[in-house]
């Protein structure tokens, strides 16, 4: 999950590079980043829970 | 933020379009990225090695695989990954040269390929570039026949860049290589510019290496780098070790001397494995970075004064201009001087031409979106402007 997490972070970090240095995203990309956005608040929920068990 | 004592976080290429001549094909896919999070452990690509315990052998993650799809790619037989082009050049050096052997270079080689010469006692002796700054193979013959008039001998080595670091002009390198055929001289595809940008095809191109660089076109991390090699080539420069230790006897298998054994360990090899698909499909659309870049190019020509100092039409992004006719003679009476232009560059979020430079600089437009490619065109064309320059509509 840790990586999980991570990659999510980094596929948001691939979206700022595309973007530069506007960051102006259209209709796809910033539903994709939504997407990603919901994926990493399910896998900072399951560390949570994992790991402060 | 920091990642480390005193270790900025290093945010350009989120921040900014990175127009650094040589940056811009070595910017990580996400891909390499998350490779080199899971991989940055020192010998982490070891966990797996087996006899006969050598790097390129490894099935998991599966390193063996990759250096047999790399070789198929650029159509050679044999192919090792290396800490960096350079240390290709200094393989096939090793391998071929000589104290006092001639060998063949250009006279817009990169500095490396001196090198390379150099340590292993060899005279570097360069094919002019024409006026146009090119390297034809007409020149290939007469620098040949000019140094087998002198000594007697003809080169036991030739490096030639396909597209050269200085101009990022694109040479006959196929045309050279039937040359030196002739004359049975082994030839070293220099692409450090070219293998990950646009397609290489070594045997077509008559080479019997073909080197690449990873942090430079591959979208890999530094140092890393390929050296491909010819079936007969293969045999000389990957040659195995037959060293035995007087005491104990000791051999060490299949190691190769000029690899010095394993090369490419952890992070930088997976990184460039990890890109590799991605890589191998983007060499197919070099002709959008080539749009991208002839966008560029046109906005700059339409600031009066500049001129292009690369070949054009642009077969290549990486791309030289003069400009002493335009931004330089704003830095005569501007208050930052010469650093108005990149100061300026920086404040449109464009990063990458060498602070200070307003005569003759470069630039490289790999990778740029086509949005990306527009902003760049309308902030040259803009900061011109502001400056008083003319600009053609």
């Amino acid at each position: 999950m840790v990586f999980q997490a991570t990659y999510t972070l980094t596929d948001l970090r691939v979206l700022l590079r595309e973007t530069a240095p506007r960051h102006e995203f259209s209709p796809d990309q910033k539903a994709e980043i939504q997407r990603l956005l919901e994926n990493l608040e399910r896998q900072v929920a399951s560390l949570k829970q994992e790991m402060l068990r | 933020m920091r990642c480390g004592m005193g270790i900025e976080a290093r945010q350009v290429n989120e921040l900014f379009i990175n127009i650094d001549p040589i940056q811009a094909g070595g910017k990580l896919t996400a891909d390499a990225m998350k490779a080199v999070i899971a991989y940055g452990d020192g010998y982490s690509v070891c966990d797996n090695c087996r006899k006969p315990n050598r790097l390129d052998y490894i099935s998991k993650p599966p390193i063996a695989a990759f250096h047999k799809d790399l070789a198929d790619w650029l159509n050679m037989d044999a192919v090792r990954t290396v800490p960096g082009a350079r240390r290709g050049f200094q393989a096939v050096a090793q391998t071929y040269v000589g104290k006092g052997d001639p060998v063949l270079l250009t006279s817009l080689s990169h500095y490396t390929e001196f090198l390379a010469v150099e340590e292993s006692g060899g005279i570097a002796r360069e094919i002019p570039a024409d006026e146009r700054k090119m390297i034809t193979a007409d020149a290939a013959a007469e620098k040949i026949e000019d140094i087998r008039r002198e000594t007697g001998k003809v080169p036991v080595l030739a490096f030639i860049d396909h597209v050269d670091y200085q101009y990022g002009n694109m040479h006959d390198i196929r045309a050279i290589a039937k040359v030196t055929q002739q004359y049975d001289i082994p030839i070293l595809y220099n692409g450090a510019y070219t293998v990950g940008i646009l397609p290489v095809d070594g045997k077509t191109l008559g080479v019997d290496f073909v080197v690449g660089s990873g942090h430079k076109s591959m979208a890999a991390p530094a140092p890393s780098g390929v050296l491909a090699a010819t079936a007969e080539r293969a045999a000389e420069v990957f040659r195995t070790t037959s060293i035995v230790g007087d005491v104990t006897n000791r051999k060490f298998g299949i190691k190769e001397p000029e690899m010095m054994g394993c090369t490419l360990m952890g992070a930088t090899l997976v990184g460039m494995m990890a890109s590799f698909p991605h890589v191998k499909e983007r060499v197919k659309h070099f002709d959008r970075e080539l749009e991208n870049n002839r966008r560029v190019v046109d906005a700059l020509l339409s600031i009066g004064g500049t001129q292009l100092l690369s070949e054009y039409p642009r077969k290549h992004t990486m791309t030289r201009v003069d400009t002493t006719g335009s931004f330089d003679t704003v830095a005569e009476t501007h208050k930052k001087r010469g650093y108005y232009l990149s100061s300026a560059l920086e404040e449109k979020g464009i990063t990458g031409v060498i602070p200070g430079a307003t005569k003759v600089w470069k630039f490289n437009t790999y990778g740029t979106t086509r949005v990306q490619a527009g902003y760049l065109a309308d902030a040259f064309t803009a900061i011109a402007r502001e400056n008083g320059l003319s600009v053609k509509e």
